[in-house]
């Protein structure tokens, strides 16, 4: 199996959330992801899609989620999503664990990503917008699998 | 997901099934609560046996149940979270804001008469 890449282009309407995880979940499964490792993948891409289209276009439909998915079979998944808001600092987000954040009704998207993935990192785009990139590895039992394959 | 209400002994119990997420799940769980609360129900047990997972949005809607359930002197309570749910609750901290059951039967004595 070769690599793949899948681009979508989405307006900012939640009921698109449901079309990134459900790709972001076949994707992770395709490459041969236990079904838990597939779902978190999934959580994770749904909560960075939420972030854009909620906070960073205020569900806009006019401005649009760009979701680029990249599958490399033996090393993971890479998933941009990039939107066009004004952007924000995830260092000074507060943590919703602290007890006096607890009973907040939001704020929870950036734990669970980093909950759900081995890398996320969050980048301003020269022109505008941020780039969320969730990084998840082929796990142990599924690469070892692959190389049988190859072998 | 579809939720179905059913009472024990004066406790409200909401069987939940499928997932709690943005714009589906979040909205149903918030009206049904704010159903019961409107007619009056003051001890409400959400049964999560068969919620197969929530986002930041359904765990922000549970959070949001409770807070308005404390508001009209009401309590929520949780009945067997499973798997990815439970993880959710623990991974956030909620674990220790609400009173979680995994017998129904203990959840509805907590209640107390």
């Amino acid at each position: 199996m070769t690599e793949a890449t899948i681009e979508l282009v989405i307006p900012s309407e939640v009921r698109y959330v449901d079309l990134v995880h459900g790709i972001a979940q076949c994707a992770a499964q395709t490459l041969g992801f236990e079904e838990d490792a597939a779902l978190d993948l999934a959580l994770a891409a749904r909560e960075a899609t939420i972030n854009a289209i909620v906070h960073g276009h205020r569900r806009d439909p006019a401005r649009k989620v760009q979701v680029r998915l990249r599958a490399a079979p033996g090393n993971g998944i890479r998933i941009e999503v990039c939107d066009e808001g004004p952007g924000f600092d995830p260092e000074r987000a507060p943590d919703p664990r602290a007890r006096e954040n607890r009973l907040r009704d939001s704020g929870r998207g950036l734990l669970l990503m980093r909950a759900f993935v081995d890398e996320v990192r969050f980048e301003r785009r020269r022109e505008g917008g941020m780039r969320v990139v969730l990084l998840k590895k082929m796990p142990g039992r599924a690469a070892a699998r692959k190389t049988e394959e190859k072998e | 997901m579809k939720a179905s209400v059913r009472s024990v002994n004066d406790v409200w119990i909401v069987d939940l099934q499928g997932r709690i997420t943005i714009g589906q799940g979040d909205v149903v769980l918030r009206e049904k609560v704010q159903d019961l609360l409107q007619m009056g129900c003051k001890k409400i047990l959400l049964n999560l046996e068969k919620v197969s997972y929530m986002d930041s949005a359904g765990i922000g809607e549970l959070v949001a149940c409770y807070k308005r359930a404390k508001e009209r002197g009401g309590t929520v309570k949780l009945l067997n979270p499973s798997g990815k749910v439970y993880d959710l609750l623990q991974l956030t901290k909620l674990e220790e804001v609400f009173e979680t059951y995994r017998k129904e039967d203990e959840a509805v004595a907590s209640f107390g008469g």
